[in-house]
């Protein structure tokens, strides 16, 4: 069976048994997805080591016409940036599992959604069909709702309707812009491979590129429209904030780079310095905010939003001159490292109200005497998010910080500012929340510091996050001839 | 004998009608009366499949065609009329003196809308029309509330008859610029640059407006699936929309390829589009009844196959009629667990089916899929049915057009979604749980996979409407 099908059709069918099974095999159900995990994990391992970045370009093609008359096709295939997203995805789905080991209530929806959830990532990072990355994006979309609903936590029912809100009006943006793609080419295909070899005119693309910039941009985080985001992660469950904030941000990026800039590359070209603009707005904006914030999955929350933005600057720089390739490579990186730190974040941030019920930052104070484990992950995950060297996103940043030097210089010059704030409030956390006095209060989670199988999935994500801190030409290895054949069309 | 193969829905229907019928005098139990319809809703759906390929004018040249598209429609029609008799068990809401009839109400109507998806002449168009709008006044009327039925039926029945006296008005304005009432004449003739060709095409589609609850003919929508019982209202709100955009769709092709100049049509229709789905959704945001709700979102799911028509492209035709097949399988969803749930309730707020999810699983999963179906996400066919209707207006560069229509879709999801978390989130008001009988389950899950199938797997379906559509423009 074909590689690519063989890791779709493995959630697809963990969802059929899943809804087959009694409700109350709660041991079972969370057996299964737990195997399903750890098969996703191993083919896309299989996935990154078959991938030829010699040879670069899209492997792994399987093509099956769909609707012959519409000329949509069951068209997968990944390049560089593919395999790197699609073992994203596998990762944090197993951890994600792992993390909700501990779920009592209605198990079986919850992982029916969630696997749901996953379907669409990893449809969207394969498809070179636009109606199936439309539909898988849709796909990945839709599961959030109930799951925040259900077993959210505080102000869920608006977090999780406001975020439905917002990326179906991205949404709404999108459905005319891909299909004015496909009838602007006339080739009668929604494939991506033949429309990207169709030159559509100068100011076509200029017309169409924002609204799927925005479109898909929403979902990225873009300011000012993201909105959405924070609160949706903080109402959202432990393993749903990880695949959202891990995953699904990472899907908008995807669409921008994948679709935006690979169809319509003059009008990326054309708009590139004013979303740059609002890219560095979304970093600075996004540090500032997160410096207010009196709660731990607030701090998370908006460190997404200007995490996110250093991937959408890589990408709008990436157009913009000679260092485009170092913001193309330090984007797709941030877009791993980000998806992996930010998991580490919501799982341990999880773990802590999970048991503390409470996540006002304030309430805690020297909570590292308390629970030392937990702590000093959230710690690790910290750092990270402030671009310690040793750590992933230390690489991806750099990158894309060169690349806007070199470009913009006044604008590498502010985000680096970014960089000291984002440093600021992760300290501030540390300080607030973990150092100091212990609270008395707090003295029953002593008891309860993470443990055995609680320890699991939190150490693979920091496996990641070191080994490609410190080898980081793993990735850039795998990325870099696709980036080099991307920018080629520029 | 050809000829009555070619016959053999219409007959089934007939024969079933006449059946229904003795079996009223004679005073039969309604649990008989609807075996009988169930079993013959099997055989009237095996005979539109058998004849599901055949083509010709049977008995009368011009003015009764069979061909794939009307074949195709008759078989939805059929499944349509089948579910709906599965869904009235034990129809509480109508008068208990009219259970009986009712199933001979929804077969004469079903043979009705059987007629006005092959007529190919006017005046029988009209006479169909009738046939398939009058059996259903009366069985809106036959609420077993007198009060309620009287008013859902007098609205029901007045604006119908006016709309439909519009209707053959405006025929004869046709009649009058044509000269003929045959569809293949008017199809051909050059006078449609002619004042009087719009007057009376725009007349005309008054009727056809109404039946599928379209602005400027919506106002009885919101408040005949208010009040009327919900299994009648399940047959208007499914089984009626197939027939009605077929016979839109039969009467817009005559305007393909290029026979007639269309550009005022076009852009009348374009409006008609606009203000049915913004006003539809606009309207059901601030719904708290269920059927009133879902009465406004028929007329914003009316906009967006009008966005398709007004195209007056093979490739729109093509779109509204998979859409109108799976807006079939979608609504149906809803109106079943509508009748299951709400069995022994005149009214059903939205509250109604709160916590569901504990009451009926099953049915809840049913209306969740509906009503993700009505959304418009995947993998259900509203997903792909909305590609479809938007590729399909694109294709003629009408960019904002679709944007409007996706901001609608966007606007729509919300008050869709608090029904969802009624369902799921909510905490019931009684736990009295709901079992439905097998049948009723079975019918539920054939729903599902139609609208789950359609939404996959698109192909096969796209390629019979396409076939379909090709059998109109000829």
């Amino acid at each position: 069976m074909p590689l690519l099908s063989a890791i779709l059709l493995v959630p697809v069918t963990t969802l059929v048994v899943l809804l087959l099974m009694p409700k109350r095999a709660v041991r079972g159900i969370r057996l299964i997805c737990a195997c399903s995990g750890l098969l996703t994990c191993a083919l896309g391992l299989q996935l990154w080591v078959g991938y030829d970045p010699a040879m670069g370009g899209i492997q792994f093609e399987e093509m099956i016409p769909w609707v012959a008359a519409m000329g949509i096709s069951y068209h997968l295939g990944v390049d560089g940036f593919g395999t790197v997203l699609v073992m994203l995805n596998a990762i944090v789905y197993f951890t994600g599992v792992l993390t909700m080991w501990d779920l009592k209530t209605r198990v079986k929806e919850y992982f029916a959604f969630m696997v749901l959830l996953v379907i669409g990532v990893f449809g969207v990072f394969m498809s070179l069909d636009l109606f199936f990355f439309f539909f898988f994006y849709e796909i990945a979309v839709v599961p959030m709702y109930p799951l925040i609903l259900i077993w959210g936590s505080g102000n869920k029912e608006y977090a999780g309707m406001k975020l439905m809100l917002f990326l179906l009006a991205g949404s709404a943006l999108l459905f005319p812009g891909l299909l004015a793609i496909y009838h602007h080419a006339g080739l009668n295909t929604f494939d991506l491979i033949a429309l990207s070899q169709h030159a559509f005119d100068a100011e076509f693309q200029i017309f169409v590129y924002p609204f799927l910039y925005i479109g898909f941009g929403v979902l990225a985080g873009l300011f000012p429209f993201h909105g959405w985001s924070p609160t949706g992660h903080v109402a959202a469950p432990s393993a749903v904030s990880m695949l959202h904030a891990g995953v699904l941000m990472k899907l908008g990026a995807f669409g921008v780079l994948n679709i935006g800039m690979r169809l319509l590359p003059e009008g990326a070209a054309y708009w590139a310095p004013a979303f740059s603009v609002l890219a560095v707005v979304g970093i600075i904006y996004g540090a500032f905010v997160a410096m207010r914030q009196t709660d731990f999955k607030f701090v998370i929350g908006f460190s997404s939003v200007s995490h996110m933005g250093i991937v959408l600057l890589g990408l709008n720089l990436a157009v913009l001159g000679t260092a485009g390739a170092d913001a193309l490579n330090g984007a797709v990186f941030q877009m791993f490292a980000h998806g992996i730190m930010t998991a580490l974040f919501f799982s341990t941030a999880g773990y802590i109200y999970d048991k503390a019920h409470s996540k006002t930052l304030a309430d805690f104070g020297g909570l590292g005497t308390q629970m030392p484990r937990a702590v000093s992950i959230f710690i690790l995950a910290g750092l990270c998010g402030a671009g310690l060297p040793g750590l992933a996103s230390f690489w991806a940043e750099l990158l894309v910080f060169l690349a806007a030097l070199k470009i913009y210089p006044i604008a590498g010059a502010i985000i680096i500012i970014g960089l000291v704030l984002t440093a600021i409030y992760i300290l501030r956390v540390f300080n607030v929340a973990f150092f100091g006095p212990p609270n008395p209060k707090w003295e029953n989670l002593r008891a309860m510091d993470m443990s055995g199988l609680h320890l699991l999935p939190r150490a693979i994500l920091i496996a990641a996050l070191v080994i490609f801190g410190f080898v980081p030409r793993l990735m850039l290895d795998l990325i870099n001839s696709t980036t080099m054949a991307f920018l080629d069309a520029f | 004998m050809e000829y009555a193969l070619l016959f053999a829905p219409e007959l089934v229907c007939l024969l079933v009608g006449l059946v229904l019928f003795f079996a009223v005098v004679l005073g039969w139990s309604y649990s008989a009366s609807r075996g009988i319809a169930m079993v013959f809703g099997i055989v009237m759906v095996a005979a539109c499949l058998w004849t599901l390929s055949l083509q010709g004018e049977p008995f009368f040249p011009g003015i009764y065609a069979v061909d794939f598209f009307s074949q195709l429609l008759k078989t939805a029609l059929a499944v349509g009329f089948l579910f709906v008799v599965v869904a009235s068990a034990e129809p509480l809401t109508v008068d208990r003196s009219g259970w009986g009839e009712m199933p001979l109400f929804l077969v004469c109507s079903t043979l009705g809308m059987m007629m006005m998806v092959s007529a190919t002449e006017l005046l029988t168009l009209y006479v169909a029309m009738e046939l398939t709008a009058y059996p259903v006044y009366i069985a809106v009327a036959l609420h077993r509330n007198v009060d309620t039925g009287g008013e859902s039926a007098t609205k029901y029945m007045v604006q119908g008859m006016a709309a439909s006296a519009i209707s053959l008005y405006g025929m004869s304005f046709l009649f009058g610029a044509f000269g003929s009432t045959y569809l293949a004449d008017i199809s051909l003739s050059q006078a449609t640059s002619q004042p009087i060709f719009y007057l009376g095409l725009f007349l005309t589609l008054a009727g056809f407006f109404f039946k599928l609850g379209a602005f400027p003919f919506h106002f009885w929508a919101p408040d005949t699936y208010q009040t009327a019982p919900h299994p009648v209202i399940a047959f208007i709100a499914t089984v009626s929309k197939i027939a009605a955009i077929g016979i839109l769709c039969r009467l817009l092709s005559l305007a393909m390829p290029g026979g007639w100049e269309v550009a005022h049509a076009q852009t009348a229709l374009m409006w008609a589009s606009v203000i049915a789905m913004s006003l539809g959704n606009l309207a059901a945001l601030v719904q708290r009844d269920l059927k009133r709700l879902l009465g406004y979102s028929t007329v914003a799911h009316a906009g967006y196959v009008l966005l398709a028509l007004q195209t007056f492209a093979e490739s729109g035709l093509t779109a509204a009629l998979f859409y109108a097949l799976g807006y079939f399988a979608m609504s149906f969803a809803c109106f079943l667990v509508i009748c299951e749930v709400g069995r022994s309730e005149d009214r059903i707020p939205i509250n109604a089916v709160s916590g569901l999810y504990k009451r009926a699983p099953f049915l809840c999963f049913t209306l969740l899929i509906g009503l993700f179906g009505l959304i418009g996400l995947p993998p259900t066919v509203g997903f792909v049915g909305k590609w479809f209707l938007f590729s399909a207006a694109l294709q003629r560069g009408q960019f904002y057009l679709v944007l409007v229509a996706a901001i609608n879709a966007t606007v729509a999801m919300y008050y869709y979604l608090l029904i969802i978390r009624q369902l799921y989130w909510a905490e019931p008001a009684t736990q009295e749980t709901i079992k439905p009988t097998p049948l009723v389950a079975l019918t539920a899950l054939a729903t599902i996979i139609i609208v789950v199938a359609m939404g996959t797997l698109p192909g096969p379906f796209w390629d019979m409407a396409a076939r379909a559509a090709r059998a109109l423009i000829g």
